[in-house]
């Protein structure tokens, strides 16, 4: 079994829109895995049925028990984060700010505060609408991704993969550069790096990759929209010849994205035309370039 | 030479743990006297955030010569172990505890 990552760096690149349409091109040989969970949407293509679900724990947060809080103020003076309130005389904490740091808990002279594990969203087994497999996850209001997020959906599917003699586990990866991405990243077998021709798509190209080279992780990429500059397309494909990162496609600019996506379909089951010829070739490449 | 495995057991057949910050355990082996320290660190994995850093924080105070691992550590982990000259091999992401050292022995690791 193999995990293959989607980054991008930048969002709205069409990272998801991609990864849906190789999760089903892929069919039964692919549990797709969307750690995107900030902003997760791969579902909207996929339709998974929600099957099943378990909380999920992540992060610390303070809670001031009233009946032992003296009222001494204590919290309140060290707390850098203003998450702690006071009304009327009681000091509470104010969940959406709180960084779970624990220094109120460490300076209170009654012991008065706990620091509690947070329940921040759940985490889903789902059949998708073509009867595969999907791992995903549904953040409560205000909770963040998090690494251990990212690393529970993907040990999650890889276990699945491994159950049910899968090939591949793809996985939507996180935006951006940080925690999560890293998560992402770490034990994979390859990295696809959708990228657009702007100077932030290139730019954010250029930052996530640094990251993956630290994990000496094989990597292609895919530019889509190539026809809004060529200018930057050319400078992006000379930066993969230089680092050696293999080619895999340019997708001209297309409304089919749009269309499909307010259709909740993914764009090989939408168009007919050659963007879908380009993805199919992308996904055998994308393969063969995994194998080796 | 004391080389240091992320390992998802705790015997020469477990498997490599390809992730480096949530690894399960940390096998430290000694060639000298062919014994194994078993290091669990499955506290790190339930962090939500910085599990590479913390994991190399644990690394560094143990000083192996050489780490075997999947495919890690990332940028911060690997700043902090830079400071202690260990050597970094990955490639091991799918084998086990005994194929990953005799990769090592026969050079067919990556050394980052």
């Amino acid at each position: 079994m193999k995990e293959i990552v989607v980054i991008s760096g930048k969002g709205g690149t069409g990272k998801t829109s991609l990864t849906a349409s190789f999760a089903q091109l892929g069919g039964d040989k692919v549990i797709a895995a969307d750690c995107d969970v900030d902003a997760a949407d791969m579902h909207l293509l996929l339709q998974p049925d929600f099957g099943n679900s378990e909380d999920f724990y992540s992060g610390i947060k303070a809670e001031i028990e009233h009946d032992i809080c003296s009222q001494c103020g204590k919290c309140f003076n060290v707390c850098r984060f203003n998450a702690i309130s006071l009304v009327k005389d009681k000091y509470s904490v104010i969940q959406l700010n709180c960084e779970g740091c624990g220094y109120c808990a460490r300076v209170c002279p009654k012991n008065a505060i706990m620091i509690v594990e947070q329940n921040v969203g759940k985490l889903y087994v789902s059949t998708t609408k073509d009867n595969n497999l999907m791992v995903h996850a549904r953040l409560a209001i205000g909770a963040e991704n998090s690494g251990k997020l990212v690393a529970k959906v993907k040990n999650t599917a890889k276990k699945l993969a491994d159950i049910h003699n899968k090939d591949y586990v793809l996985v939507d990866g996180s935006p951006g550069v940080g925690c999560p991405v890293v998560s992402s990243l770490s034990g994979a077998d390859f990295v696809l790096l959708v990228t657009e021709p702007t100077v932030s798509g290139f730019h954010d190209l250029k930052r996530v990759y640094k990251l993956v080279r630290n994990f000496n992780i094989k990597a292609g990429c895919i530019i889509n929209k190539y026809d809004l500059n060529h200018k930057i397309t050319h400078e992006i494909e000379e930066y993969m010849k230089d680092e050696k990162i293999s080619y895999i496609a340019k997708l001209p600019y297309d409304e089919a994205f749009t269309e499909a996506m307010t259709r909740a379909q993914t764009i090989v089951e939408y168009s007919e035309n050659d963007l879908k010829k380009i993805l199919i070739q992308s996904w055998d490449k994308i393969q063969n370039l995994v194998k080796t | 030479m004391r080389i240091a495995f992320t390992a998802k057991g705790v015997d020469w057949d477990s498997m490599i743990d390809e992730r480096f910050g949530r690894t399960q355990y940390i096998l430290m082996f000694d060639e000298e006297n062919e014994e194994f320290e078993v290091v669990d660190n499955s506290s790190v994995g339930e962090v939500a955030h910085g599990a590479g850093p913390q994991t190399a924080k644990k690394l560094f105070d143990l000083s192996p010569d050489v780490i075997i691992t999947g495919n890690g550590p990332g940028g911060n982990a690997n700043a902090v172990l830079q400071q202690k000259n260990i050597k970094i091999f990955v490639g091991a992401g799918n084998m086990t505890i005994k194929q990953a050292y005799d990769a090592y022995k026969n050079n067919t690791l990556t050394f980052m």
